[in-house]
């Protein structure tokens, strides 16, 4: 048996990191202040899914802020245990998404949340393609706010996306654009769009540009780098300001790469994630592994964002691009879609956490386990927890889990 | 000469402490209740085990800790029991290749690849059904005895049922079933049938291979033995002394440590 090294490693930090704060900080400005220029400019405020297709809003000049972003951010501030117990005072079960709760206990009380909680909306718009959680979620807060909520029903997709498929998903965007020229009164431009679709397409190649340096050994990044570096990506999808930021973070992943630095210390072991990440135990967790010369060099979760656009027309690209996302597809696809990483990320093992929270993403996990198991053939952890309330995170038994599988590659 | 070594498991129960020699043959072993420091205890039957062998700490060559408490304890290694387990297991058994193991506070299964390492495992935990504990509870709501259990359960002709998984709520559920005038054996099978099922459930979903080894506190209790080979419908190997396999790994570990 190999000494199992102790030693602590010390976590490479980015120097990115500065332009990261500056541009989530100005979007958490820009958004808590709406009240003070939405109407001046006539830009609504719309929340929506993390999963619902912002490029189109943005084409009607539409401000978009994600209630799971904000919830994510509840979560690493240690907020969601009390915002929690609001909404479940109010009667919402435990078993319901802890973004969805703590969102909800941000609603009803706001001084409990940080940065005072989210801004009222204007609108709300939902799409299924991540789960169906988000539906009643969104009718909840339209009945709260009173204003309207236009949902997106993308089909999940046991298999390839049909024609007919397709058609529904593009029949009910084109509704969507007419209501938004109702709610907006600005006229659909698709020109609009096409630019806006342009932009996202752009972060989304630097993103993926920007991950596929993790192949080299060591990775440039882990984990928790990945987690905190997907924020522009999710709120700030086709803005000048994301474009710019992921421009910095892909030089100097690249660099790191060519210099061959690695995220952490003494990389031995290269690991694949699979869900949410545990936002309370951001660090703690991911140290864990890291002390071990343990590194995540990729994930599905921030993966998630880096997929390109479906080719058509901007409508038609739209529907297949939110229709086919990873979680609205079979247990199959999704893994194919780890063992891929695996072989292409040329990981040794991979940790899946069973999220309490999100039923999609974690039900069907075993069954992916088994599989990529044995075509792979290298081993892979389920841990359980969840990506926002600590009550659900049973600290001895996860390390446990963990020594004993980190003790599997000695 | 620095040549016997050390295991020693801090369970959430009891503290077991196994001592090897150079030809890995066991030459002392210790057991008792953790109570409220693991540690001590451990620090105590250490001592104990070394003295009845008639050697001194000058005589060890490495400790290994493992189980709950094993962060606390200052051995030469920390290791986690899943890798003891499969190491105690293998060496008994070098034909095992699955590990069921119940413990005080939890249960697990190991599948073990033909050299003796850990392919895959699954825990269950935050839960304490299907565990000793769950064991304990029941049998002292029943007021028998631990080392009663068995011979108990032997009588039964027709088992009760427990459905529920809770141990508070299997707990009242048994006090229903006795002021219902069921027999204490059959409410007693009842209660390793559902051990056993708890168990046989988790096995089945890691997977099984056989030769099965059942190890653990709970392997000595002939009850849920022939429950769980019952509902698994596989014969299981019991070592002798099933509750010390895990130390006995680490005492293993720690001989290659020097090594
Ligand atoms: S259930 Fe999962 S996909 Fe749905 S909102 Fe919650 S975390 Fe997101």
């Amino acid at each position: 048996m190999n000494e199992v090294r102790e030693k602590q490693s010390n976590y490479r930090p980015l120097s990115s990191k500065k332009a990261l704060q500056k541009t989530m900080g100005r979007y958490y400005a820009l958004t808590n202040y709406h009240r003070y220029w939405g109407k001046i400019f006539r830009r609504p405020l719309a929340w929506v899914t993390s999963g619902a297709p912002v490029e189109l809003l943005r084409a009607f000049n539409i401000h978009s802020a994600y209630p799971e972003q904000y919830a994510a951010i509840y979560s690493a501030r240690n907020a969601t245990v009390a915002l929690c117990e609001v909404s479940e005072a109010a009667g919402y079960s435990q078993d319901l998404c802890s973004y969805a709760r703590s969102n909800i206990g941000g609603v009803l009380r706001p001084d409990l949340a940080p940065l005072g909680g989210m801004p009222k909306p204007n609108l709300l718009v939902a799409c299924n393609n991540i789960c169906g959680t988000v539906l009643k979620w969104y009718e909840v807060l339209a009945r709260h706010f009173k204003v309207p909520l236009l949902v997106l029903d993308t089909p999940f997709l046991p298999h390839e996306f049909t024609a007919q498929a397709k058609a529904y998903v593009l029949e009910q965007l084109i509704s969507m654009a007419n209501d938004l020229e109702k709610i907006t009164g600005c006229p659909f431009d698709e020109k609009k769009l096409a630019a806006e679709m342009k932009r996202s397409r752009e972060i989304t190649s630097l993103w993926i540009e920007t991950r596929q340096y993790c192949q080299n050994s060591p990775s440039p990044l882990n984990a928790p780098d990945l987690f905190i570096n997907m924020a522009p990506i999710v709120v700030l999808r086709g803005s000048k300001a994301g474009i710019e930021y992921y421009r910095k973070l892909r030089d100097e992943v690249k660099q790191r790469a060519a210099l061959a630095q690695g995220a952490i210390e003494d990389e031995r072991i290269r690991l694949v994630w699979d869900n949410i990440a545990i936002w309370p135990q951001l660090f703690s967790f991911y140290k864990m592994f890291s002390e071990k010369g343990a590194c995540f060099i990729t994930d599905t979760y921030s993966g998630g964002w880096a997929v390109e656009h479906a080719p058509g027309t901007p409508m038609e690209s739209l529907a297949a691009t939110y229709t086919e996302i990873f979680l609205n597809r079979s247990p199959k696809y999704r893994a194919n879609q780890l063992i891929k990483l695996i072989e292409d990320y040329k990981a040794n093992g991979f940790v899946m956490h069973s999220n309490r929270s999100c039923k999609p993403y974690s039900l069907v996990q075993e069954v992916i386990r088994k599989e990529v198991m044995r075509e792979t053939g290298v081993p892979g952890l389920m841990i359980e927890a969840d990506m926002a309330d600590p009550r659900a995170y049973a600290e001895e038994p996860v390390r446990n889990r963990v020594q004993a599988f980190l003790e599997t590659f000695l | 000469m620095p040549n016997h070594y050390i295991g020693v498991d801090i369970g959430s129960l009891t503290v077991k402490v196994v001592l090897i020699d150079d030809d890995l043959k066991i030459i002392g072993q210790g057991k008792e209740r953790a109570g409220y420091s693991g540690r001590t205890i451990a620090q105590k039957l250490i001592a104990e085990v070394l003295a009845k062998s008639g050697l001194t700490t000058q005589n060890v060559g490495a400790t290994v800790a493992t189980g709950y408490g094993r962060v606390t304890f200052s051995a030469d290694r920390e290791v986690s029991e899943i890798t003891c387990q499969a190491k105690g297991i293998s060496h008994l058994f070098p034909s095992a290749r699955t590990v069921i193991d119940i413990g005080g506070q939890d249960s697990k299964v190991i599948k073990l690849f033909p050299n003796g390492k850990v392919a895959d495992f699954t825990m269950n935990d935050k839960c304490a059904a299907g565990t000793g504990r769950f064991l304990e509870v029941m049998a002292s709501a029943l007021e028998v005895d631990w080392q009663e259990i068995s011979e108990l359960v032997s009588a039964s002709k027709k088992p009760t049922k427990i459905s529920s998984f809770c141990t508070v709520f299997a707990e009242s559920e048994i006090i229903s079933q006795v002021s219902a005038g069921e027999l204490k054996a059959d409410i007693l099978a009842g209660v390793c049938d559902s051990v056993a099922s708890r168990v046989a459930s988790m096995s089945r979903r890691t997977g099984l291979e056989p030769d099965i080894v059942f190890t653990g506190g709970v392997a000595h209790n002939d009850g849920v033995v022939k429950a769980l080979a019952k509902q698994l419908d596989f014969s299981l190997l019991i070592s002798q002394e099933p509750v010390i396999t895990a130390a006995l790994g680490a005492a293993l570990i720690a001989r290659e440590i020097k090594k």
